[in-house]
């Protein structure tokens, strides 16, 4: 089962495609194309940021670019492989000069995020694979485990494409344990039957960073080209699951309401109650596989923010509210935001006495501001200067 | 110079390009499809696309195995090639709301029954319903009743999956996973209708 060219880019290693693309952005003969890079960065900053605009504005680019890339005298006799690589290295190369503009930076998303990171939480405290009906033979703790790792790296990328692969991967884990219980167990294979209730097990397990923000970069800033087939397929199954997970309540799982409603109830108080010990859990920790740390403002909006979904209107939608709602609305607002810069104070103190190396990047960073993140692995990428 | 003039059959594939989800084209002879499989959990839909997958022997096409990703290329007479991808999604009624993300830009639908349950006849008939509504507007539909083959259990009739085929302008055929009858000719009839694009002669699509 492996991965089909035509969706996995990765028959060479992406730090190779990346470092020739740099090498040959140093040629002075393709001064003309670093310069329709940079003007084109540049020009960002001359429009208000707009997600849907931004990502078609970055895609025309892209096309264009290819185009000159493919007619570039530099270029002349390249296979598609090579058009792809440079591609590949100018896609990684432009999202990571406008990572901090197009990642995450809307108030909207920051709050998605939270929200489903934290729905995530609770459902960690009980949900169990039975309640999704996953099929005995499919419980696998050292294949959900892999799977989970792969999808917890994905803050230590910023290309859209790498970004991508961590969730190929993490898919790519399952269907081989799908594979392998149809080959050795004679369960029936059951495709999608069995491989997205998996997923989205997997998904609340691992609790990947910055779940939406990611899946809506990866979406408005992949290539499109290669957003197609294989790769499009579980990346949609990734909405899928962050869908589902957004969504559900008691209907949506194998389990009884009352017992359903009393856990997430159960698993708030608790949260609420262990909130004040702010060290990472192992979990959590997604620095594993010699990554950099891929966001420790993940874990903050975790941590700070627990406790907020007992309050009534977070299921409501604008439409729901009704001008009655309004003083009780601000009040709400102002106890959630006084909690908050209280829990804020107390979290930072509490990190500088107890984890002192992780604190330097946490600072007054709110949850609600763009996040911009520098890791040790994109480091290179300032090398394109 | 460009590799794009003196490579037409390649440069072409890019053309799938600005929204490959559109179940487009690569070029006129060669169709790349974006397939979706809806149905009630049970009714067999990836035991079809796995006989259809592991059936085709063809050492040239390359096929994708996954568990719920696959992808297949057929030869039609005319000499054209017509590449399925073929999108299963989870039948539970759970994930019934999720359909939308899977069969939006997909350019053929197929739904499966079971022809031992009418339950699942009655879920297809949703899911014809919802594809008419929300579906790609000349998304091919075929509606498929599966294990045919258990002739005793049977639940519903051939004339009732054709009439309601019929009535709804869709492809009907009954299959047999475990015994691939007809698991060929549903993929051959989808690749016939199909719609074509801008023939050969008109060199460049617009």
């Amino acid at each position: 089962m492996e991965g089909s060219s035509s969706s996995s880019s990765s028959s060479s290693p992406s730090s190779a495609i990346f470092y020739d693309f740099l090498d040959r952005m140093r040629n002075p003969a393709s001064l003309d194309l670093v310069r329709s890079i940079k003007s084109f960065i540049v020009s960002f900053s001359f429009y208000a940021a707009n997600p849907e605009n931004d990502g078609k504005r970055v895609q025309e680019f892209f096309t264009t670019m290819e185009d000159s890339i493919r007619d570039h005298p530099l270029w002349a006799g390249a296979t598609d492989q090579e058009v792809e690589s440079a591609m590949e290295g100018l896609e990684k190369y432009v999202m990571t000069k406008l990572f901090s503009r197009t990642f995450s930076s809307f108030p909207e998303d920051a709050k998605t995020d939270l929200e489903v990171s934290q729905k995530i939480h609770l459902l960690q405290t009980f949900l169990k694979p039975e309640h999704l009906d996953i099929p005995l033979v499919l419980r696998n703790e050292a294949s959900w485990l892999l799977a989970e790792k792969e999808l917890q790296k994905i803050n230590a990328f910023k290309s859209p494409r790498e970004k991508l692969l961590c969730i190929m991967n993490c898919c790519k884990v399952i269907n081989n344990l799908l594979l392998n219980a149809s080959m050795s167990e004679n369960h029936v294979l059951a495709g999608a039957d069995d491989f997205l209730p998996v997923l989205i097990y997997v998904t609340i397990k691992a609790n990947p960073p910055q779940l939406h923000s990611n899946l809506k970069f990866i979406q408005l800033y992949r290539r499109q080209a290669k957003l197609v087939s294989e790769a499009a397929y579980y990346l949609t199954n990734l909405v899928s699951a962050k869908t589902f997970i957004s969504e559900l309540n008691a209907k949506s799982l194998s389990i009884d309401e009352i017992e359903f409603e009393e856990s997430m109830q159960a698993a708030r108080l608790t949260n609420e109650e262990t909130q004040k010990e702010a060290t990472p859990s192992p979990e959590e920790m997604t620095s594993s596989q010699g990554h950099a740390d891929p966001g420790p403002s993940a874990r903050l909006h975790d941590k700070e923010a627990r406790g907020a979904s007992n309050y009534p209107y977070m299921d409501k939608e604008a439409g729901d509210l009704t001008i009655g709602d309004v003083e009780r609305l601000l009040s709400v607002y102002k106890e959630v935001v006084t909690k908050y810069t209280g829990l804020c104070t107390a979290f930072r103190q509490l990190s500088f006495s107890r984890i002192e190396n992780h604190v330097t990047t946490l600072e007054d960073r709110n949850v609600l501001l763009p996040v911009s993140k520098e890791t040790g692995t994109n480091s290179d990428q300032r090398d394109g200067e | 110079m460009g590799c794009s003039s003196s490579l037409p059959d390649r440069s072409s594939g890019r053309l799938v390009g600005p929204n490959g989800e559109n179940g487009g084209a690569s070029d006129a002879k060669n169709l790349r499809v974006k397939l979706v499989l809806l149905g009630d959990s049970g009714v067999g839909k990836s035991c079809i696309v796995l006989r259809f997958v592991r059936g085709q022997f063809d050492p040239t096409s390359k096929v994708t195995v996954g568990a719920s990703f696959l992808s297949q290329t057929i030869a039609l007479q005319d000499s054209t090639t017509v590449k399925f991808e073929i999108w299963d999604t989870a039948g539970q009624e759970r994930y019934a709301a999720l359909a939308p993300l899977y069969y939006r830009g997909a350019a053929v639908a197929v739904i499966v029954y079971d022809i031992t349950s009418p339950d699942t006849f009655n879920k297809a008939q949703y899911w014809v319903k919802e594809l008419q509504k929300h579906g790609t507007p000349d998304i091919v539909l075929a509606l498929v009743g599966n294990k045919a083959d258990l002739h005793e259990k049977r639940e519903v009739s051939v004339q009732d999956g054709m009439d309601y085929a019929e009535k709804n302008g869709m492809f009907f055929i009954e299959t047999s996973a475990k015994t691939a009858d007809n698991i060929n000719q549903l993929f051959e009839e989808i690749a016939k209708r199909l719609p074509r694009p801008a023939p050969p002669s008109s060199s460049q699509n617009p």
